[in-house]
């Protein structure tokens, strides 16, 4: 069921002017990094295969196990490549609809999955739990995943080495929220510091960011 | 004479092949996963030359690179980055690394710049060597 009428799909790229231009752009090249070193793997064990192939052709001896690593390392990595190609295209048609009906849990597991690479930077890791029942939204979802982004930089800025942070949608009678958990460094100060780019998409979705430094949590009011 | 190598990069699969094709060269390598693990092999080792990843975990390679010329200015370092930019090539020649090389790397380019990085090693020792017993015979009178 929609949860808020939103406006006019110009009005809501404007409001957000070029952070959502940066916000494309960081994912990216984040995506573009990963891939780079997802071909750099792949091009070691292609050039193991060769050194091998070429000692074979000197009479050596193929260990066979060895060959069987080689494969499972390939099998890896284009696995992972699949699974990075495959959210940098949902990302990518995340802009098709400026509207339309969201699964919270989904959206955050999107984005939890773009950002791992930036939290992996400072020995950040990123969990989400699922809800009991799925949470559905009506909104415009690049938006709303710019917002989930931006609180989820703020919290890797404020979070310490080794810490994990857990993103946790809920739903109650009245409202539908986001919790992200487990922000060792979060104050007021810091939140308001980096507020300024999610003020703008907060106003475009109708939503809240609210913080508990207490709780070592950021809640985000969606509904 | 085989090269002494310290290849320093947080993507294991990639250290793991990557020293196998160069032990498979006749170089004595050595790994680390991070940029920390990787300063403390270059406190208790000697290397010819260091292979630097430039995007890792907590810090990055411009950062130890910093830190490893800092503790010894004749090290030789080579960048590897998934996308070379002219600003970090010009940081990182700046903080004296030999060069930056972009990944995937070429096996026998990155062979030919060790060499280098070995042969600029040697030509610095000798220099030493030869300064020390300069200063050795001044002070002799000879």
């Amino acid at each position: 069921m929609p949860w808020r009428q939103s406006k006019p799909m110009t009005v809501q790229y404007d409001s957000i002017g070029g952070s959502g231009l940066q916000f494309f752009g960081t994912v990216s090249a984040s995506i573009s990094h990963e891939l780079k070193n997802v071909l750099a793997i792949i091009n070691e064990n292609a050039g193991l295969l060769e050194d091998l192939t070429f000692a074979a052709r000197r009479g050596a001896p193929i260990d066979p196990d060895r060959l069987d690593r080689t494969v499972q390392n390939f099998t890896k990595q284009i696995h992972r490549a699949d699974e990075i190609l495959k959210n940098m295209n949902r990302f990518a048609h995340s802009v098709d609809q400026f509207e339309s009906q969201v699964d919270l849990h989904d959206l955050v597991v999107l984005v939890a999955n773009l950002a791992a690479r930036k939290a992996a930077m400072g020995r950040i890791s990123l969990e989400t739990t699922a809800p009991a029942q799925p949470i559905h939204l009506t909104c415009n979802p690049f938006l709303l995943e710019n917002l989930v982004w931006l609180c989820l930089e703020l919290a890797i800025a404020a979070t310490g080495s080794g810490r994990t942070l857990t993103l946790t949608p809920e739903k109650t009678a009245s409202a539908i929220r986001l919790h992200i958990a487990g922000i060792d460094g979060l104050s007021e100060t810091l939140a308001m510091r980096n507020a300024a780019g999610i003020e703008a998409i907060l106003a475009a979705l109708g939503a809240e960011m609210t913080t508990d430094p207490a709780g070592h949590t950021l809640t985000l009011s969606l509904a | 004479m085989s090269e002494k190598i310290l290849l320093i990069d947080d993507e294991v699969d990639f250290l793991s092949a990557m020293s196998e094709r160069m032990k498979a060269r006749d170089m004595q390598v050595t790994t680390a996963s991070s940029a920390k693990e990787g300063l403390e092999k270059v406190t208790a080792g000697s290397f010819d030359a260091v292979i630097l990843d430039l995007a890792m975990p907590e810090m990055d390679g411009i950062e130890a690179l910093k830190i490893l010329k800092e503790k010894n200015p004749d090290l030789q370092v080579i960048l590897l980055t998934g996308h070379a930019t002219i600003k970090q090539g010009i940081e990182a020649m700046k903080l004296g690394a030999l060069d930056l090389l972009e990944k995937p790397a070429d096996i026998n380019a990155l062979t030919e710049k060790i060499k280098t990085a070995q042969a600029r090693k040697m030509l610095i020792v000798e220099k030493k060597n030869e300064e020390a017993i300069r200063k050795i015979m001044a002070t002799k009178g000879w």
